[in-house]
């Protein structure tokens, strides 16, 4: 889970809540979701929260979910932009891996070094959530000042006389094609020597190295910025930076909107102006940034259904506004869904009305219209009308840095969130069910049962192992003709050479476990009951699975009897008839080793493990031991 | 004739015609008198002496009465007090004469009390008058001259009813014990005369001596019982599996049911039927094992068209899909579950257990692998609990009765729920508790609602909520073990699993 650093006095000051006392602070941050984590050295609150509020990735996010906690704010706010005097053009050459960009400018920024900070923290967060890695989306963050947008000339290339919008452009350049001198850098390097020699190149050469043309936006002057890799030092945003480019480029546009929304939004907390900027693609043009508001309708009773509670109307309505939202109740579809988003609507009832809507404990009878004198109002009797299938439903306006509301549902946990979830009473759910172990647990803890009255220690061994563990100290290969040599399934991508495959017997276990207590009394009976698994084209999953039963007795005097006396004696508990046929496996002495045959099937071996293998293990004492497929027993 | 040697000795010392009493007798042979006592009682089965009991009493000063005796009857001292103040001619202010006889605390009281019941003054509106006609002499109060006689003891001077009196007031204390002494009887006397010898002890018991009847005769050597024994390691289930096992009963008793499931699954069990967005950060290869096996061909056709259109489109007329890449061979790929909510959407989908209907409840503790860096608290594979409940209509309230119900049986109480983010489910918990010990709140715990994009593709139409916590957890806060590598897999150190207390 991502964590953020935040300053808890800088905190304090965007809430509102100057004199709030660290612990109450914390536990306020705690009922938002966001759990402390523990302070820095310079005495800020690290805070870990989880990723379905990528606004709260800044302090001025925390802090505006805080002011509509403390009742500061209501209601959905989206900030006002300015027509732009900026454009982004895209140009054909951008490689069609990331063909999308957005933008926008922001003006009279008075940007302190704690203030960029938490724009560079919510920049570099933002890139690990969202951008997914730079992948998907990838920021860069431009002083305005550092500019030249090239302007449209009279006639030429077919602009309009009258634009004066000053252009930049998102174009695609070959690897050497051109330099530039990259942040943190001296000297002027090509793309291809970025990825080479800089250390940030190196970090995100991966993203960009299979493509012919690599990302870059050029101004009138040239090239500022190599998107998702790094930005040019001539843009370099500082102290005294006032007015800025915020642009992002990736695979997707939805996805960098909503970054973008997420950055205005912040920058606007702290007095920046929002200032649009023309996108030009080839085939159409957007106005960004994107800062509309989107909609979900809500039923009433899908509120209290899943919050558990009776909730008035209004109490809803006043929930979502300290959410963040704004509701109200829906017409019953007669609503126009193209109306823009600031217009007022004519249907919209007062709050007297909504007082009389009907909770899930009140009858039909009891429905609107009845007694209220309100409702007899003419204009508000309509709007007040439930929709036509008899429930209540809200409109609820959504501001665009929610991006996690993707269904009615997400609204209903911000409903859940402003009630305060810790105020409900639980409940038991009202329904009974029969319990019962499955079968096959059943059989397990039965053979498990056994093997302890036997005087077996029962271990709990990983799975996953390595072929040397598996096979090699075992004295066996994979392609042996004996219990446990077969091919392992083997993990993909490992990062640990102890854990490469998935164990095909669980003998190798044991004599591992008995390898490290080579320092604890003996004698040292051992059993385990676990998984063993097999690479099987016939399976559905393409991976054969089976509890495996694994036995071995380590004593100064142990002996192939010790092992099949106990293995008798499992066989006889279970009613299965037990036959031992000798047989060779390469980890069991010759002449000392068996198959276990239970009921006629062979599912197994017992017999005294080779010097080789005990030799191996550091092992100073003879060992006998069994290993055979559980459902022998059944 | 052969008799064991404390007998012998017992036998030996009484005298025929006196009462040979055991206690000392005891004393003299430096012997146990319980064993002494044992022996008579032998001696007397076998017709070779008589035993007489008697009922002793001793009676000793408590504490209490050891003060009195030396400092005096509160109510003797109170009433000199009261004479030397002059109260036979006039009443002398309870609290001056209080002072002067140097009572304190419950010793006034008690000083008043007694004072009015022998007559020794009368109290009157605090002040006390001498009494004119006192039951007893002061000088010569019978209880005080008790005192002394016990202490000297000779209470069976002493008349019973002042003993009764004393002990009403907490001054003595009287015990009965029973004094026994032996006598030869006339077999006893015979036998002394024609000889007993002594009978050796014996160790071991054996059959031989069980069944020749030699036991009756002979002594057995006294072992030092206070010795340690060997150490003896007996067969264990392993303290995971134990408890394991408490959850499993927990679970059942709630009306659970047991899932069961492949390790190795499809990334669609494991993550796309859980609405999880193909390029979300947990389902890269840095937290996922990925398996080198051929993808999962046999993924039910129509379930997989509807995955697909949730992730793409959302679900019902309000949702919305992810701004992500949909793979279907992504979907196929084998990896091992990094959660059993695997088996939680094969059931649910009706592929394991065939169509569900409500209410059902689910559950397992079964391992998941993630591909986390072994360190003290973190395994690459470990134990999930999962539980999930399927009904008509259930609320956040119904999710967080349910886990108040399972934690209060492992003795973690006040529940306090942190609203947080799954992919899955909506509204999402994070559940903590008090550490029983250190009284810490502690994460213990993740649940949350099932989200329609889930449960629609599945063709399921009602409620689920689920919640889940890794075993390890559980233990780790029921034991306190600082490495859970010493406790769970390959390196664990077997002294700690057989010197583990068990789960109950």
């Amino acid at each position: 889970m991502p964590v953020v650093e935040v300053d808890p006095d800088e905190l304090r000051e965007l809430a509102g809540a100057e004199d709030k006392p660290d612990a109450e602070l914390k536990a306020d941050l705690f009922s938002l979701g966001l759990e402390f984590e523990g302070e820095t050295e310079s005495g800020g609150f690290e805070l870990e929260f989880a990723p379905d509020r990528l606004d709260r990735l800044s302090v001025e996010g925390i802090a505006r979910s805080l002011r509509y906690q403390y009742g500061h704010d209501r209601g959905v706010y989206v900030p006002e932009t300015n027509d732009a005097e900026w454009a982004i053009e895209v140009d054909e050459s951008v490689p069609e891996e990331r063909p999308y960009v957005t933008g926008a400018v922001v003006r009279g920024l008075d940007l302190d070094e704690s203030r960029l900070e938490s724009l560079i923290q919510l920049q570099e967060k933002l890139h690990a959530t969202m951008g997914r890695g730079r992948a998907k989306g990838a920021i860069g963050v431009h002083d305005l000042a550092m500019l030249k947008g090239r302007r449209a000339v009279d006639g030429a290339d077919g602009t309009d006389a009258t634009d004066a919008t000053k252009t930049i452009t998102y174009r695609g350049v070959a690897p050497d094609g051109d330099r530039f001198v990259p942040l943190d850098d001296d000297a002027e390097r090509t793309p291809a020597e970025v990825l080479e020699t800089h250390p940030t190149g190196d970090e995100y050469a991966d993203l960009v190295e299979g493509l012919d043309r690599y990302p870059a936006i050029y101004d009138d002057i040239g090239l500022f910025s190599f998107p998702p890799v790094i930005n040019g030092a001539r843009t370099e945003v500082d102290e005294g930076s006032r007015d800025l480019l915020v642009e992002m480029t990736g695979t997707d546009q939805w996805t960098i909107d909503r970054m973008l929304a997420i950055v205005c939004y912040a920058l606007d907390a702290r007095g920046g102006r929002i200032e649009e900027v023309d996108v030009r693609y080839g085939d159409r043009q957007l106005r960004r940034p994107d800062l509309s508001t989107s909609r979900k309708r809500v039923a009433h009773d899908r509120i209290e259904r899943t919050l558990g509670i009776d909730v008035p109307g209004t109490e809803v309505v006043d929930l979502l506004e300290r959410a963040g939202l704004d509701a109200a109740p829906a017409d019953g579809g007669k609503r126009d869904r193209g109306v823009p988003e600031d217009a007022p609507d004519p249907d919209a009832p007062d709050d007297v009305a909504l007082e009389a809507v009907p909770s899930r404990t009140d009858g039909p009878d009891t429905a609107l219209g009845g007694t209220d004198p309100a409702s007899g109002d003419a204009t508000g009797g309509d709007a007040t009308q439930p929709s036509t299938d008899g429930e209540l439903i809200y409109e609820v306006e959504i501001p665009p840095y929610r991006v996690d509301v993707l269904h009615p549902a997400d609204v209903v946990d911000d409903v859940g969130r402003a009630y305060g979830f810790n105020d409900l009473e639980p409940t038991y759910p009202n329904v009974s069910t029969v319990g019962g172990r499955h079968a096959s647990s059943r059989l397990e803890d039965a053979a498990r049962d056994a093997l302890v009255g036997l005087g077996f220690e029962d271990l709990l061994n990983f799975h996953m192992t390595n072929e040397a563990e598996l096979f090699d100290r075992m004295g066996l290969a994979p392609g042996d003709d004996a219990l446990g040599a077969s091919d392992p399934p083997t993990i993909t991508e490992p990062y640990s050479e102890a854990y490469t495959v998935v164990r095909t017997w669980a003998l190798p276990s044991l004599l591992m476990v008995l390898e490290n207590n080579t320092h604890r009394a003996y004698p040292q009976d051992l059993a385990e009951i676990g998984l063993v698994a097999g690479v099987d084209p016939e399976e559905p999953t393409g991976v054969e699975e089976h509890r495996s039963v694994a036995g071995a007795l380590a004593r100064t005097d142990a002996s192939y009897e010790d092992a099949k006396a106990r293995l008798q004696a499992l066989a006889d508990a279970f009613g299965a008839s037990l036959s031992t046929p000798p047989t060779t496996h390469p980890s069991f002495i010759d002449g000392r080793a068996a198959e276990v045959v239970l009921d006629g099937e062979s599912v197994g071996v017992v017999g005294e493990l080779h010097p080789k293998v005990l030799v191996e293990h550091d092992l100073e004492l003879p060992v006998a031991a069994f290993e055979f497929r559980l459902d022998g027993l059944r | 004739m052969k008799l064991p040697e404390t007998q012998l000795a017992l036998l030996e010392a009484t005298g025929a015609t006196d009462r040979t009493p055991v206690e000392p007798l005891a004393e003299e042979l430096g012997e146990d008198p319980a064993a002494i006592t044992r022996a008579a009682f032998e001696l007397e089965a076998a017709g070779l002496v008589d035993v007489e009991e008697r009922a002793v009493e001793d009676v000793a000063l408590t504490e209490e009465g050891e003060r009195y005796r030396e400092a005096g009857l509160p109510e003797l001292r109170l009433r000199a007090a009261a004479a030397e103040a002059g109260a036979d001619d006039s009443p002398a202010e309870m609290g001056r004469l209080v002072g002067q006889s140097g009572l304190e605390g419950p010793e006034v009281d008690i000083a008043l009390s007694n004072l009015a019941r022998k007559g020794y003054g009368e109290i009157d509106g605090g002040a006390i008058a001498l009494g004119e006609d006192p039951r007893y002499d002061p000088e010569a109060d019978p209880e005080a001259a008790a005192l002394e006689s016990v202490a000297a003891g000779e209470a069976d001077a002493v008349a019973t009813d002042v003993l009764d009196r004393l002990e009403s007031r907490g001054l003595i204390e009287r015990t009965e014990t029973t004094a026994r002494s032996v006598t030869l009887t006339d077999e006893g006397v015979t036998a002394l005369m024609e000889g007993v010898e002594a009978a050796e002890t014996v160790g071991a018991v054996t059959p031989e001596l069980l069944t020749s009847g030699e036991w009756s005769e002979v002594e057995f050597t006294e072992y030092n019982v206070e010795a340690d024994a060997e150490t003896v390691n007996g067969g264990k289930t392993h303290i995971l599996r134990q408890t394991a096992n408490r959850v499993k009963d927990v679970l059942v008793g709630m009306g659970f049911r047991e899932m069961e499931g492949p390790h190795a699954d499809a990334d669609f069990w494991i993550n796309d039927c859980l609405f999880m967005p193909q390029d979300h950060p947990a389902r890269t290869h840095w937290d996922r094992f990925a398996l080198d096996v051929p993808p999962m061909a046999e993924l039910p056709a129509d379930l997989l068209e509807r995955v697909e259109d949730a992730h793409r489109n959302g679900v019902g007329s309000e949702g919305d899909g992810y701004h992500s890449p949909w793979d279907a061979d992504f979907a196929r790929a084998v990896a091992l579950r990094g959660h059993t909510t695997s088996l939680s959407m094969r059931y649910l989908s009706g592929q394991a257990a065939g169509d569900l209907e409500p209410p059902e409840r689910y559950f397992s503790v079964e391992k998941v692998y993630r591909n986390d860096t072994l360190d003290p608290t973190h395994l690459l594979e470990f134990f999930q609990i999962e539980g999930w409940v399927m009904a008509e209509e259930l609320s956040v309230r119904d999710l967080m009765g349910t886990f108040t119900e399972f934690y209060e049986q492992f003795g973690i109480t006040d529940l306090e729920f942190k609203p947080h983010y799954n992919p899955y489910t909506e509204p999402s918990f994070e559940l903590f508790g008090r550490h029983p010990e250190t009284d810490e709140l502690i994460e213990i715990g993740n649940s949350g609602i099932f989200r329609e994009e889930v449960l629609s593709p599945l063709g399921v139409e009602c409620d689920v909520m689920a919640w889940g916590l890794a075993l390890e957890r559980l233990l780790m806060l029921m034991y306190g073990f600082e490495d859970i590598r010493d406790v769970h897999g390959t390196l664990c150190d077997l002294d700690l699993l057989r010197n583990v207390e068990v789960v109950y």
